[in-house]
């Protein structure tokens, strides 16, 4: 009888409440064109994850890779809450490399 | 060479990701259909309990996480669904107007409406969405 998982939930819960104000403010600041960058780097932490022996390190990094792909794609979504006026919107936003193309893509939105 | 995975990341990586899906979709669908989310929230968090209790009970570590994340996840989206009745006040989300406690919120405040803001062409034409709209006219 151990709180591992319920440890690991409420972890999981504080990453996502840290989310809100990452994806408000990073998207406010550099734009939701930065998802490709946010997405891989949660790919590459919970791929990461995999190759680490200790389960709490292993656990806190596939926590911090999901809110990461969850982030990105909430980016395209906090873009048209900007617009909207519901948010302050922030110009001109600080462009990721290669954004000519990733403006292209079809931003994920679930 | 054979590698040594710990997959407990994943799994958590995954439960989370499921979780806050799930959350995301259901309480707004919930939220929009049900009169009484004052039953559903306990309901959201009682289930929320009885999971974590499996977690903390449990033996295999995979199975404690999945349980664990997933339990505390229900337990916020019993909060989140009052955070959603908030936004069909402010117009953020759309009301049901076969909803009851919707038809109130219509009546009470000013800014809560049937349209859904995020179709944005029922409002204004947004520059945000304008390139992704004429992405989809070519795959058409």
């Amino acid at each position: 009888m151990t709180i591992f998982g319920l440890v690991v939930g409420v972890i999981s819960l504080i990453l996502i409440g840290s989310g809100f104000v990452w994806v408000i403010q990073g998207e406010r600041y550099f734009g939701y064109l930065w998802w490709p960058y946010v997405m891989g780097f949660g790919v590459l932490m919970i791929i990461l994850s995999l190759f680490i022996h200790n389960d709490w390190i292993s656990a806190l990094l596939g926590a911090l890779g999901a809110s990461w792909i969850w982030g990105s794609t909430e980016l395209k979504n906090q873009a048209i809450r900007a617009e909207l006026g519901w948010y302050p919107e922030h110009t001109p936003k600080i462009h990721p490399p290669f954004y000519r193309i990733i403006e292209k893509w079809k931003a994920p939105r679930l | 060479m054979k590698l040594d995975i710990n997959d407990i990341g994943l799994i958590t990586g995954l439960s989370l990701f499921l979780g806050i899906w799930l959350g995301h979709v259901g309480v707004r669908k919930l939220e929009f259909n049900f009169a009484n989310i004052k039953l559903l929230s306990m309901l959201f968090f009682l289930m929320g309990c009885i999971l974590e209790w499996i977690s903390i009970t449990g033996e295999i570590l995979e199975w404690k996480v999945i349980f664990g994340v997933i339990g505390v996840t229900l337990i916020w989206d019993a909060l989140e669904l009052f955070r959603q009745e908030k936004r069909v006040q402010r117009g953020h989300a759309p009301a049901n107007p076969s909803n009851p406690r919707h038809q109130r919120i219509l009546q009470q405040y000013s800014d809560a409406s049937t349209l859904d803001p995020f179709k944005v062409d029922l409002i204004k034409p947004l520059t945000t969405v304008f390139n992704e709209k004429s992405d989809e006219g070519k795959d058409r």
